[in-house]
Parts: C-alpha cells; sequence; structure tokens
C-alpha cells in the first residue's frame, strides 16, 4: 500500500515536473504581477499577509479564491491580473503564496476547503506550507489521482473561459467578424446603452432608438436608418422651423461634381438632399468656400472631423459607405487613368 | 512608495478606476446610439450627471438647420458652453424645452442622465474610434 502511494506520488510528481519547469512560482508571479495592488491594497484589494482582508473573502474556500484569480470579480480584480499569459498553474500558484502569508489567521469557508482544492495545486509551488496538507490525500485513496489531474484536463476549459470572457465580444475568441458590433448590441435602449446611468428615472424614461426606427427605411451603418429616404418618403415630417410645423425648407437643386484621385469613382455631390436638412450657411462659407474648385478635401480631413467629416462620421452616413459619395463612374482606359 | 501607501492609495485607485472606466465601460461595453452627444462641461464640476443628447430622435423631429442655423448650435461637441442660465433664458436648449414646443427644464434626469466621468464627444463617431479622449471628462 505504502509503496504503491509513493509510486503514485512519483508518477504524479514527474507528470507534472515538465510543465513546472516553464512556469513561474506562485511568488515571482506574485512579485511580478499581483504585488501591483495585494500589496498595498490598492483598488480594496486585499493585502499580503492581512489576514482579516482575506477572512472577510473566505467564505468561499480556496476553490472560491482561485476562481476570483482566474476569471475575475466584479470588484475590480481583473481575470489572471490582467496577464492572460499566464497559466491557471501560474495564477493558482500565487494565490496560494499569498494565503500562505495569512495561513495562520485565516479561516476558510467550508465548501471547497477540503481534499480537491488543496491537492490540486501541490504540484505547482514550490513553497512551503504545502506538504503539510498533502499528507491527508492518502487517506481516501483513489480520490487523489483523478483530483490531482484535473489541474490539466480543468484548466483547458477554464483558460478559454477567461479569454472569452476578455475577447470583447464576449463570445468564441476566433468568432468571424469579432470587432464588428453584433446584431443584438445595435441600437440598444438608453439603460444598456453604456453611457447612460441605468439608475436613474430620467433613463428609463427616454423612447428607445428601436421603437422609432421600427417603420423607417434601412440602412447599413450608423443609426441603421436611411434618414434620406425616409424623409423622401416622408416616413418623418421634421420641422423645418422651431415653431411653424408648416415652414418648407429652401431647397436647392444643384450637383457638383469633384473630380478624384486614382480609380475611386468622382464624389457626385448632391445640394439637394443636404439644403432639405440643412441651411446654406451651416456650410459656406465657414466649412466650404461657395467656389467650385476651391475646397481642398481630403479622407484623412474628413476622418478626422473636418470637412464633410463635421456630419459624416457624426450624425450623417459614416465614411464606410464609400459609394454613397463617389458615386460616378470615370470612364478609364484601363492603365492611363491616373491622377487628377 | 511605501510612504504614499496611505494617501496615495485612495488617489492611485481613483486614477486606476477611472483608467478602467475609459478602457473598459467606454470603449468596450459602451454601444451608444450613433450620434449621441454627451455634454460634460460643466456636469461632473457641479455633482450633476453629464447631459446625452440623442440626435437620432431630434432628427426624426427637426431638420438639423433648426438647430444648427436658427439656434446657433455650433457642429462641435461640448463647444456650445451651455449652461442652465442660457437654457431658462431660452437659448439653446431652452428654445424648445420651455414646456410649450417641448417639456421644460424642471425634468433634470431627462437630460442628465450620462454616467458620471462620461467624456465630452460623439459617440459612436468616427472621431471617437480613432481618438480615444486622454482624460476623463471634461474637455
Amino acid at each position: 500500500m505504502k509503496a504503491r502511494y509513493f509510486a503514485t506520488l512519483l508518477a504524479s510528481a514527474a507528470l507534472f515536473s515538465v510543465p513546472a519547469l516553464a512556469q513561474q512560482s506562485g511568488k515571482d508571479v506574485y512579485s511580478k504581477v499581483c504585488a501591483t495592488c495585494h500589496a498595498t491594497g490598492l483598488a480594496g484589494a486585499p493585502r499580503y499577509g492581512n489576514a482579516a482582508d482575506w477572512n472577510a473573502r473566505a467564505g468561499g474556500g480556496v476553490g472560491r479564491f482561485y476562481q476570483s484569480a482566474l476569471q475575475g470579480t466584479a470588484k475590480g480584480m481583473p481575470a489572471k491580473g490582467g496577464h492572460m499569459t499566464l497559466s491557471d498553474g501560474e495564477v493558482k500558484g500565487a494565490v496560494d503564496y499569498m494565503l500562505a502569508a495569512v495561513k495562520d489567521g485565516l479561516k476558510l469557508g467550508k465548501a471547497e476547503e477540503a481534499a480537491p482544492a488543496k491537492a490540486e495545486t501541490k504540484p505547482e509551488p514550490k513553497p512551503e506550507p504545502k506538504k503539510a496538507e498533502a499528507k491527508p490525500a492518502p487517506t481516501p485513496a483513489p480520490a487523489p489521482a483523478p483530483a490531482q489531474q484535473s489541474p490539466v484536463a480543468a484548466s483547458a476549459p477554464a483558460a478559454i473561459a477567461a479569454a472569452a470572457a476578455a475577447a470583447p465580444s464576449g463570445g468564441d475568441v476566433n468568432a468571424f467578424n469579432r470587432m464588428l458590433k453584433p446584431a443584438g448590441k445595435r441600437n440598444l435602449p438608453p439603460p444598456e446603452d453604456g453611457i447612460h446611468d441605468p439608475t436613474v428615472d430620467g433613463t428609463h424614461a427616454l423612447q428607445p432608438p428601436l421603437a422609432a426606427f421600427g417603420t423607417l427605411p434601412k440602412s447599413f451603418a450608423g443609426n441603421r436608418v436611411n434618414w434620406v429616404e425616409a424623409l423622401d418618403k416622408n416616413k418623418i415630417s421634421p420641422r423645418a422651423d422651431r415653431q411653424d410645423p408648416n415652414a418648407v425648407p429652401v431647397v436647392m437643386d444643384l450637383n457638383v461634381v469633384r473630380e478624384v484621385k486614382g480609380s475611386m469613382p468622382d464624389v457626385v455631390y448632391p445640394h439637394k438632399q443636404h439644403t432639405e436638412w440643412l441651411d446654406c450657411s451651416n456650410c459656406h462659407p465657414a466649412i466650404f468656400n461657395p467656389q467650385k474648385g476651391s475646397n481642398v478635401i481630403s479622407m484623412a480631413a474628413i476622418l478626422l472631423g473636418e470637412k464633410c467629416g463635421v456630419c459624416h462620421g457624426k450624425v450623417a452616413f459614416p465614411v464606410s459607405e464609400c459609394r454613397l459619395c463617389h458615386s460616378k463612374k470615370k470612364e478609364m482606359p484601363a492603365a492611363t487613368a491616373q491622377g487628377k | 512608495m511605501k510612504s504614499t501607501r496611505v494617501s496615495g492609495g485612495g488617489l492611485l485607485a481613483a486614477i486606476l478606476l477611472a483608467v478602467f472606466a475609459l478602457l473598459f465601460a467606454d470603449v468596450q461595453d459602451a454601444q451608444a446610439e450613433y450620434g449621441d452627444v454627451v455634454i460634460n462641461n460643466y456636469s461632473d464640476k457641479a455633482g450633476m450627471r453629464p447631459v446625452v443628447f440623442p440626435h437620432w430622435f431630434h432628427r426624426i423631429r427637426f431638420r438639423c438647420k433648426v438647430c444648427h442655423a436658427d439656434l446657433g448650435f455650433k457642429f462641435k461637441a461640448g463647444g456650445n458652453e451651455i449652461n442652465m442660465v442660457k437654457i431658462i433664458d431660452g437659448q439653446f436648449c431652452g428654445a424648445c424645452h420651455n414646456g410649450d414646443i417641448a417639456w421644460s427644464v424642471e425634468n433634470c434626469n431627462l437630460c442628465h442622465s450620462g454616467k458620471p466621468n462620461t467624456p465630452t464627444q460623439v459617440h459612436e463617431s468616427t472621431i471617437q474610434k480613432l481618438a480615444i479622449p486622454a482624460g476623463p471628462a471634461k474637455k
């Protein structure tokens, strides 16, 4: 029996010695990463060596501490201390290192205190206190073996979960189009949009965008409403005067064609759609000199919020909709078309 | 460093939290409607929540020119230096939000409904995505 126990111990030691080589010790991880907050109690972190701080959070046992360290907490602990390159074992080792410092004063919750949690981390840290706890392990003879393998097996899903939590979309890290705003995150009601304070009554009294957009023609950018078409088809009837609902705007129907460089289609600027919404004085002369050919416009300036970018990219459709402006095809004798 | 433990800790924590709030709350979590403008020129300092102006709601009801030509709103988030005195005096928002054309100023929380410390900016704008504001709030 005894020989068998040692054999298992040896086997497991061999099993873990390989990954352990590459791993940093709990102490190393603590001093490089955790100490930033946990040495001083920054942002309310439980302080290293302060038993009272740790006891206040010990209700869930060691397992709970591991979970908080790996996945982060709502109070401000980032998952893995913000260092996603750390392995689960390294993080747990650091937790063990910090717990060891308050071991004497620590009263862990009953929940997970016993075998699995402790046994699990035995191989990771090199530190002092674990040996004592490892002894009771052999008594429930078959149990420790699976428990000891669990760090490897269990760390994989845990790592995925942690990585997924860190991914912007909150889903699969390798998801298709992960940087695009998913359909479910568009046109959110005010309490969920991230800029309104959901604790205020006013926020909940506001109209959710989708309640208004339901009947309006769609587009692929901005509010995802085609405002020009909405106005054209009388889906909306915005006033042209603050008080007088019957005032009509002064509409000017004049297209200005801007020839642009390269193979990009020329820009057709329609005064009509603009004067439906705007007054001449909104653009002329401050933003655009009312003289054809006298305005220097570049996409860079537009992206930075100048020229067309005063509105386009803020409230009017953004620059992602290239062909709404660059709409006049050039007649191009292929290779010779250059410049201009 | 050690000496800052007590007094500096709170300050550091505040800065750290502000940075976190900016990084996470603002950029990642914020799913604001296109064109929503947060105006925080004076609100935070006065202990009031910043104002959120929804362009989409207003453009359904008014053409751009009503505010931007007739009422003199500049095309610049936070650039109009609006305060409550001007509004009650009938300027800017107060031209309509007077209990006549639209509900009046006693509905504080309908405008002042932004999350505290949200900086002045046009949300979801191209420029916001290109250049993340450096400091917390106020410009």
